[in-house]
């Protein structure tokens, strides 16, 4: 009986340890269905304002509404610069957490562009699904403002990586642009996103030269547009490339190289018209989407002589307009033509990369030559500091963040007067 | 899914030793503040001191207890404090029949656990719950090689399961969550002596063997409300541990018992968790998968129990000054823990010849912490500061021991 016992108390403690075999398997994170694309962000409301008061980026006692960053990503289509139909992506982000009476209206959208990038990861949704955290300027303006951004990745990234990227190439810039604001508006109605049909459009640097692209496509198409904002564009490219090949130096060879690059893909010809060697073999391996600027920087000569050939030089230098870069490059320019839409060129004064200058002149053309109805350049550094005869300068890269921050403005008072919040 | 049967839902917390080890497993060791190594006497001798077996009388030993434990909170300046935990606990010994020099016994135990959880801000960032849950299996035997000494071992068969979760999405800069649950079975053993120099002084030392938990499972990690699921594992020890004991007892009726514990923390260098696939996403990477460093340190647990034998009652009081393991340095919301002082009381009725019950009262005092501003690991302590106050233990053991 007491052997019995024993071996039952036995039977009992490994019972008790067997049955211990397995902790309960974690259940998969939730993930939000919707159709068409894919969450790759989504931060509450709350979140945003303690990650801007920590970064400093607002007030602790700030008292504007900070709204929730939910992000999308966007497959669709669009043609590229040689007619053919290529699948691409693009990133949406929407504000959450907001009030009842902007779900009510719907949300305005605004198209915005983003500048040069040359690695992959430099995508909007490249970013955005490998860290899904709020990036660049949907911060400001959906977060901040309330805005429904769209980021087209451009052809060459996203989805589209392995392509060649038509650098400031207009068609397929301003088609990669209409193209998603098209397939965003098609998600929203999928996906029970209000919308209440007002379009803004920027872009910043490369993008603001695509956003007026966009813009004059969008005009051809009759489709309206409550208000542009061009940022820092290089909308005459032939007085950008002219004056750029006439400097000794240059800064940064990797955006005109990625510029010569382009076009002599995209118009047929031997890049080696344009760049020197051992350079000219190396455009293709650095401007594949895996390099980021200060790779390919590193790999370029910052003499201009050394990088481009004294033919181009020479020829652009003089706007030869029997040299095919010099028509290419005038066949590309966005400043040639009239905006009926109201446009500002934002940008700060002191860029040291894109000449104050050419918004002024792109301005002036566009009202002058092409008969724009209302169009008009808003330095950055006077709007911020709302003082005409400030001092202060900002270059190109440090204006950006201000740059947003004035356009946001703009645009929030356009919705304020037109759509009522 | 299986599920701890005797133990269900026991989500064990720091308990009377420093750390997450939990030394007392009966009424008598409750009672004496775990100073119950050289003298021992119930069934729980299998898990005391093995080697005490072969000094047992002729029978077979039975020993069960159930322990409740209630952890207060601990605040956290007076920002944030932990949930008050309540915890029954239970334990089981066992003391075969002696087989000429041999005897064997086996003890089901909880050798340690923990559980912290934080609802608030800061401490749900980093440890919205820290569970971890062991269940041991404790087979033993013992060989009397005289009437002086006497050896014994065991193995030690360990069922380990973990929770972790942290949650800063609410009311933090820093929207990362980690939802991670895991178990493993891993073995070691435990050897014992005992010298009795005189029919009235005992010499115990026993050694448990360090077991690294490997829990092994799933992890959800989280930025906002985009979450990602890897299969995950993590290593925590389940620390080895010197005891020394000596004991002297007078006129068959009083005794009194000092140890002396060293528990090898210092094995616990980092929490490194492991995951199936690489965490690509770099705020996620840098917050759930870079190592943590813990570089705990070794400790000295000193103790001293009376025990009074009074016709059928026996009458038993312990007191222990123990060590924290963790430096200011890595000291961090999941457990926050100190040095601590142990006071312990219980008796034993003797109800018929073969039947006693009996029962432990335990409070676990633990000193309040402060750790300066800079010299942290962990970024909130690192700038802040940290003040942690509150915490410690009560238990209370109710057992039945039976031999026949």
């Amino acid at each position: 009986m007491k052997t019995k016992f024993a071996y039952l108390l036995i039977a009992v403690s490994a019972f008790v340890l067997m049955g211990c075999g397995g902790a309960d398997s974690l259940d998969q994170p939730a993930k939000e269905e919707v159709t068409g694309g894919e969450v790759v962000v989504d931060f509450s409301a709350e979140t945003m304002r303690n990650i801007l008061v920590s970064e400093k980026a607002i007030p602790a006692d700030y008292n504007n509404s900070v709204f929730g960053y939910k992000a999308y990503k966007i497959p669709y289509e669009t043609t590229d610069e040689e007619g053919n139909r290529i699948k691409v992506s693009g990133l949406m982000v929407v504000p959450t957490g907001v009030p009842a009476i902007m779900k009510q209206i719907g949300f305005s959208l605004v198209s915005d562009s983003h500048g040069t990038i040359f690695a992959n990861a430099e995508a909007p949704t490249v970013i955005a699904e490998t860290t899904n955290s709020p990036d660049g300027a949907p911060v400001i303006l959906t977060a901040l403002s309330g805005f429904v951004t769209l980021q087209a990745d451009y052809i060459g990234f996203g989805d589209s990586v392995g392509h060649y990227h038509p650098y400031l190439l207009k068609s397929s810039s301003a088609a990669t642009t209409v193209d998603f604001i098209n397939a965003a508006r098609a998600f929203a109605e999928n996906n029970g996103i209000p919308l209440n049909g007002q379009l803004f459009v920027t872009g910043y640097s490369e993008g603001g030269h695509v956003a007026m692209a966009a813009l004059q496509a969008l005009e051809n198409e009759g489709a309206p547009v409550a208000f542009a904002a061009p940022m820092a564009g290089p909308y005459m490219l032939d007085r950008m490339g002219q004056g750029v090949l006439a400097a000794n130096t240059l800064p940064v060879p990797s955006f005109i190289a990625d510029v010569a690059y382009a076009f002599a893909v995209r118009y047929g010809v031997n890049v080696n018209t344009l760049v020197k060697e051992p350079y000219a073999s190396a455009l293709p391996g650095l401007f594949d989407g895996s390099k980021t600027r200060p790779e390919i920087d590193a790999q370029l000569t910052h003499v201009t002589a050394d990088l481009f050939t004294s033919d181009a030089i020479s020829r652009l230098t003089a706007l030869d307009n029997t040299y095919w870069f010099t028509q290419t490059l005038q066949l590309n320019s966005t400043a040639y033509w009239g905006p009926q839409t109201p446009t500002r060129l934002v940008q700060c004064m002191g860029d040291d990369v894109i000449p104050f200058a050419m918004s002024t002149g792109t301005a002036s053309v566009m009202r002058d030559n092409f008969g724009a109805v209302d169009i008009g350049v808003i330095p950055v550094e006077v709007a911020i500091t709302g003082d005409a005869n400030t001092s202060l300068r900002l270059g190109h890269a440090d204006c950006a963040t201000p740059a947003y921050g004035v356009v946001s403005k703009i645009f929030a008072d356009v919705r304020k007067a037109t759509i009522g919040y | 899914m299986k599920k701890i049967v005797l133990l269900s839902g026991a989500a064990i917390s720091i308990l009377s030793a420093a750390a997450y080890k939990l030394p007392e497993q009966s009424v008598n060791s409750m009672a004496l503040s775990a100073a119950y190594v050289a003298h021992t006497t119930q069934a729980d001798t299998a898990y005391f001191n093995p080697a005490n077996m072969a000094f047992m009388g002729e029978k077979q030993y039975l020993d069960g207890a159930l322990t409740l434990i209630n952890l207060p909170s601990i605040e956290y300046y007076n920002i944030a404090k932990t949930k008050e935990e309540n915890i029954v606990i239970p334990s089981l010994h066992y003391v075969a029949a002696p087989m000429g020099d041999f005897r064997w016994g086996v003890s089901v135990v909880v050798p340690g656990g923990l559980s912290k959880r934080w609802d608030e801000q800061p401490g749900k960032l980093f440890a919205q719950e820290f569970t971890l849950e062991n269940v041991e299996l404790n087979p033993v035997f013992s060989y009397k090689i005289n009437d002086q000494f006497a050896i014994g071992g065991g193995l030690r068969v360990v069922y380990s399961s973990g929770v972790v979760k942290s949650d800063g999405r609410d009311g933090t800069p820093y929207p990362i969550a980690r939802d991670m649950k895991g178990d493993t079975f891993e073995f070691g053993y435990n050897l014992a002596l005992t010298y009795r120099p005189t029919e009235d002084i005992n010499v115990g030392v026993t050694y448990r063997s360090n077991i690294d938990l490997e829990e092994e499972g799933q992890a959800n990690l989280y930025l906002g409300s985009i979450g990602t699921q890897y299969d995950a594992s993590v290593t925590v020890p389940l620390p080895a541990a010197l005891n020394i004991a000596v004991s002297k007892t007078w006129d068959k009726t009083f005794t009194l018992e000092f140890g002396y514990e060293r528990t090898f923390w210092s094995t616990y260098k980092q929490l490194d968790f492991q995951y199936s696939q690489p965490v690509t996403n770099p705020i996620l990477k840098q917050a759930f998968d870079n190592p943590i460093p813990k570089h705990w340190k070794d400790t000295n647990t000193y103790k001293i129990g009376a025990t009074m034998v009074m016709d059928k009652i026996t009458v038993m009081m312990g007191f222990a000054i123990d060590e924290t393991p963790i430096p200011d340095e890595t000291l961090s919301f999941e457990l926050p823990d100190s040095d601590a002082k142990v006071f312990s009381m219980g008796f034993r009725y003797q109800q018929t010849e073969n039947l006693s019950w009996g029962a432990a009262f335990l409070y676990d005092a633990k000193e309040a912490r402060s750790i300066a501003k800079g010299v942290s690991d962990n970024p909130v302590i690192n700038a802040n500061g940290a003040s942690f106050s509150g915490g410690g233990a009560y238990l209370t053991t109710l057992g039945l021991s039976y031999e026949f």
